[in-house]
Order: C-alpha cells, then structure tokens, then sequence
C-alpha cells in the first residue's frame, strides 16, 4: 500500500486580487496539510484570477518574489501545486503551474497550449511555454503537470507519461458552456473534459488529478467538478459542480504498477518510430515533398 | 410538440400529461437545472466583484423580467432586490396585477413608478378632442409609435438608474437572446443594466426555466408583448413566432449554418434572409460605441481591463 492523500481546492479566485488569493491559499494550505494531505492542488491562476487581460503584468510574480516565496515555506512536508502569472527575467509573461515542496520552489510548468479563439485570447497576453517534463516529487513518483488548454493536445500526456510522470496533474480555469439537455451532466464541458481525462488516464496508466476553478470572471462561470481517475479510467472522486470546496481524496500508488503490469501500453509505446514519423511530417508540411 | 427526456422539469403540482404551456423546438431543450446554477452564480459574482449586495431591476409583469426577478431573489435573497414597476396611463392593468403577483410570491421588495407625467411631459396628450402640448410643442401630437415607446423605455431606464442609487443596488437585465440578436429593443432602454444574466437564452429556453422556477403558469403562458401600446404583441410586430425564431437563430447563429445549409434544414429562404438583414443591422445594440483611436492607449481598443478590478496598490 503506497496510500497518498491528495486535497483538491476547488476555489474561486478573487479577479486582480493577488494578496486576497494569496492569503486564501496560505490558509487552505495549512489546513489540508494538518488534515494530512499530501498534495494540495489549487486551480489555474488560482492566486490572480483568470479573466486578467491587461491586469496580467500587474499581477506577475518572478520565482523569487517574497510573496510566492512565503506560499512555498508553509508546504514543510506536504507538496502543493499553485498557479500564478509567472514573469521571466527578460519579462515575458507565462501562465505557470508551480510545484512546491518542503518549503521550496520545486519545479514550474509554463502552459505550453495558449487557447486563442472563441471566448479565450490567452495569447494577446501571454507568452507560450516550450518544455514538457515531469519532475520527481515528495510524494515518491514523478508528478506531471498541466495547465487546462495543454490537455486538449494529445502529446502533453504521453511526453509527461514518457518522461516518467505517474500522477498528471491537470489544473484549470475551464469555463462552462453549452447547456443543452443531451449532455450527459448538462454541461457540453464537463462532458468533453471527462472524456478526455478518462481517455489520458487509461492511455498513460497513470492518476489524472484534475482541479477546476469555480466561480465567475466577467462573463464566465468556471463549473469546477474537479476529479481525481485511477490509472485503469475509473472516476475514484468527483467533485461537485460550481461549489467551491476543499475536496480530499486517497489515492494507492500501487495502482499504477498493477496496471501497468497488466496492460502495458506505456512500455509498448515507440518514441523513437514517433519522432522519425514526426521528423517526416514536419519535413512534408515545410514544403519539403515526400521523401 | 415532444420534450426529449431530461429536459426542463415540470414543477410538480402540474400534470405530467398536461397540455404544455409553450412549444418547446427539441434542439433548445437545456438542462434547466444546470442553468439556472450558472446564472444565480453569475448574479452573485456580479454583484461581488462589483461590490453591490443589492440589486434592482424593472418589473412589466412578462416573463423574461419575472425570471430574472426571481433568480436575483435565488442569488442574494428576495429582501435585497427592489422591483421597480413602471407602468404607462396605456399599459395593461393585466401586465401590473402580474408584476404584482411576482412580488407578492417572492416577497421581494417593490415600488410603483408611474411614468405618464414624464412621458406626456415631453410628447403632450390629448385632452378629450383638444392637444395640450408640452415639451416637444405641437410636433408632439404626431409623434410615431416607435417613438413614444423608445421614450417610455428610456424614461423607465432613466427611473431604474435614480432608483439603483437610492437602493444601493446595481441594475439587473432582463433582455433575452431572442431579442438581444434581433435587437428587439430599445437602445439605452430596456437594454441598458449592470449586466444581464438571461441574455444567453432564448425565449423558447427562458419559458423553461420560467417552469422550473415556478412563475405563474399565466405569465408564461401570455403572447409576450413590449406593452407599448395596447393590444401590442411581440410576435405581431416581428412577424413570426418565437418557436420558429429561436430554431432559425440557433441555428444560423450558434450552430453557424450558411444560408444555403438553413434552406436544406427546411428555412424557408425568404424567412431565413429577413432575420439575417435584422441581425446584421442591429450589430451595433450589442456593442460598446467606438471612440476615435487618438492617443497611445484607448478605452475598447488597447486599454483593456475587467469591468471591476482592484485599485492598484502602491
């Protein structure tokens, strides 16, 4: 038994008001880890809010401003994941998936997939992460992770699941839409998103932990429904949708081997005959003819 | 009329074989329940970033501002929101004794504002065969219908706003996606609000959640009208009914059909052009008027903040 408790802090950032968000972070943080927790998840741009548009430089932290810095020191023993605007050295600006653990800043993912269509413009603000890599982690398997967009592209999991991730970790500001009376909880996104994680997590063998935000910015109301998918594709906990909440689930990490022992689809996998056929299309779609 | 399993709820007192209230076109079903969640969410987040806990709104007595009245009573409590009730010397008593009725239910807080003096103020009236004119002068006895009902629905605009500042309350939209892409309304009018949580459904998918909710059967039920004059109807003056317009907007609008593709689903074309012509020209309705680009940063152009935002700190 490799039993991990994960706390899903399915919140609703106040937009703009990064100390608010930072104090309600501290505190969830400190509760779930005296409850025990292992890991704290809080949701995409869970410190700033989402809708930020021109407010987004105005709230950006670089790794070692103070404030983020003090966030990392309450995770002695315990990891979190938290997201922020992140603000590189040469002042772009990423939306950024930190992992923090024992009191440091651990590892950070730059949502490398910015939505630049329909009601999402990420990419007029933010700058596009270019690196994909799981990072090993307190909790004794590598961890991988994701900001929202970077999940409706298929190489994300794989690259984390290759790389040697066990645990992906998907935090989001997925914002509902499409309420038409066919979908399956009556939310056109739940129903997408659930689709694909089960998909992620029966392709990769591994736990998909997924943290939604909820509440609303401008127009949008975040449904939430955060989840955590067994490495088999079976849902091990649901929240509820649009309420906001601190949901604990236990996860066995002994799961993960099991199931890669019997269906092992991730050993099977062909990295180098993907790149060659990658290599190959990307030279045709250049203009280079086939060869 | 079938309704697909699942969809809008009856309330329960009602018949499960019981004539519907309202035809329903199948692809607008939507998962009331899911909705109205969204929407009382969107009322509250409203509210918060805005720093409001109360809220206002103009009450005719039709159903699209009973559903928002009682799912601003949902959010934030029937106590904190102030129903405003406008009447005209020509509106319907039927209209008030409905508005009336939705604040009785929900106990909600509610003021009667008669606006008669101020729109007779401007156009004058007829004293049995004798024109007392005001202040437009003597212009005012010809004044076309169109205009009178624009001046009734910006004088209850301007009403609502005095009564948001007294009430410390932001002003609540009622105006629903049918109208909202045929630009059914008046401009600063009825259009005019803090924000809008109804905007998104059409009337056909409104009349649902109405049931849901459970607004008086004779509300939803009624031929919905601007009440501009009498014997008004909203589906007289447009020329077709909501059931037909709904499909046809979801359809060219939300399911982006062309013209072509709307006449093989069976759109008569003539139909289909003649919505079109009214949702391109009412574009401007649905946006904040341009200013002139002059400067290094513009407000709508490349100044683009939330609506609501912290002050920044120093």
């Amino acid at each position: 038994m490799q039993r991990r408790r994960i706390a899903l802090a399915q919140l609703a950032p106040r937009l703009g008001r990064l100390d608010e968000n930072l104090e309600t972070h501290r505190r969830v943080l400190v509760e779930a880890r005296s409850a025990g927790a292992d890991l704290v998840v809080f949701p995409e741009l869970g410190l700033t809010g989402y809708q930020l548009q021109d407010l987004s430089g105005e709230v950006a932290m670089r790794l070692d401003d103070e404030r983020l810095l003090s966030l990392a020191r309450e995770t002695q023993a315990c990891s979190a994941v938290v997201s922020f605007v992140e603000e590189a050295p040469d002042h772009r600006l990423f939306i950024a998936a930190a992992l923090l653990e024992d009191g440091e800043v651990r590892h950070v993912h730059r949502k490398v997939y910015l939505p630049t269509y329909g009601l999402f413009d990420e990419r007029r603000f933010f700058g596009a992460g270019e690196v994909v890599r799981a990072t090993s982690s307190r909790l004794g398997v590598p961890l991988g992770l994701a900001v929202c967009e970077d999940f409706w592209h298929l190489p994300v999991p794989i690259l984390l699941a290759l790389d040697g991730a066990q645990v992906l970790v998907n935090v989001s500001s997925s914002p509902g839409r499409d309420v038409a009376a066919v979908n399956e909880v009556g939310l056109g996104t739940a129903t997408s998103w659930r689709a694909l994680m089960k998909t992620y997590a029966m392709l990769t063998t591994s736990f998909v932990v997924f943290c939604n935000r909820v509440g609303v910015d401008e127009s949008v109301t975040f449904w939430g429904g955060s989840e955590v998918i067994g490495p088999d594709g079976e849902t091990r906990f649901r929240a509820p949708l649009h309420d906001e909440g601190v949901f604990t689930v236990e996860i066995d990490l002994a799961d993960v081997r099991r199931e890669r022992i019997v269906l092992p689809v991730l050993r099977d996998e062909r990295p180098e005959m993907v790149r060659r056929q990658l290599e190959r299309v990307l030279r045709e779609r250049a203009g280079g003819g086939r060869g | 009329m079938t309704e697909p399993e699942g969809a809008g709820r009856a309330p329960a007192a009602r018949p499960a074989d019981a004539d519907p209230l309202f035809e329903l076109p199948p692809e607008l079903a939507i998962d009331t329940r899911v909705a109205r969640r969204i929407m009382v969410e969107f009322i509250r987040g409203q509210l918060r970033q805005a720093g409001f806990e109360r809220a206002v709104l103009g009450l005719s007595g039709g159903i699209d501002s009973a559903v928002v009245a009682y799912l601003v009573g949902e959010a934030i409590g029937p106590e904190r929101l102030l129903c405003v009730l406008m009447p005209y010397r020509t509106s319907s008593p039927e209209s008030l004794a409905d508005a009336r009725e939705v604040v009785d239910r929900l106990g909600c807080g509610s003021r009667t504002v008669d606006i008669t003096g101020m729109v007779d103020g401007y156009f004058g009236r007829m004293d049995g065969e004798r024109f007392e004119p005001a202040a437009l002068g003597t212009e005012g006895r010809d004044a076309s219908g169109l205009r009178r009902g624009n001046l009734m629905a910006r004088m209850r605009m301007a009403v609502l706003y005095d009564q948001s500042a007294e009430w410390h309350g932001l002003v609540v939209g009622t105006g629903n996606k049918t109208e909202v892409l045929i630009g059914y309304s008046t401009h600063f009018g009825d259009d005019a609000c803090a924000f809008d949580p109804v905007g998104d459904l059409y009337k056909s998918q409104l009349r649902q959640v109405a049931v849901d909710l459970g607004v008086p059967e004779r509300i939803i039920a009624k031929p919905p009208s601007a009440d501009l004059w009498p014997g008004q109807t909203d589906e007289a003056e447009v020329g077709f009914s909501y059931p037909e317009l709904d499909r046809l907007l979801y359809w060219m609008v939300d399911r982006r059909r062309s013209p072509e593709e709307l006449a093989e689903r069976g759109f008569d074309p003539r139909f289909v052009d003649h919505v079109g012509r009214m949702v391109a020209r009412s574009e401007f309705k649905r946006q904040v008027p341009p200013i002139a680009k002059l400067g290094p940063r513009t407000s709508g152009v490349d100044y683009l903040y939330p609506r609501r935002r912290p002050a920044p700190t120093s």
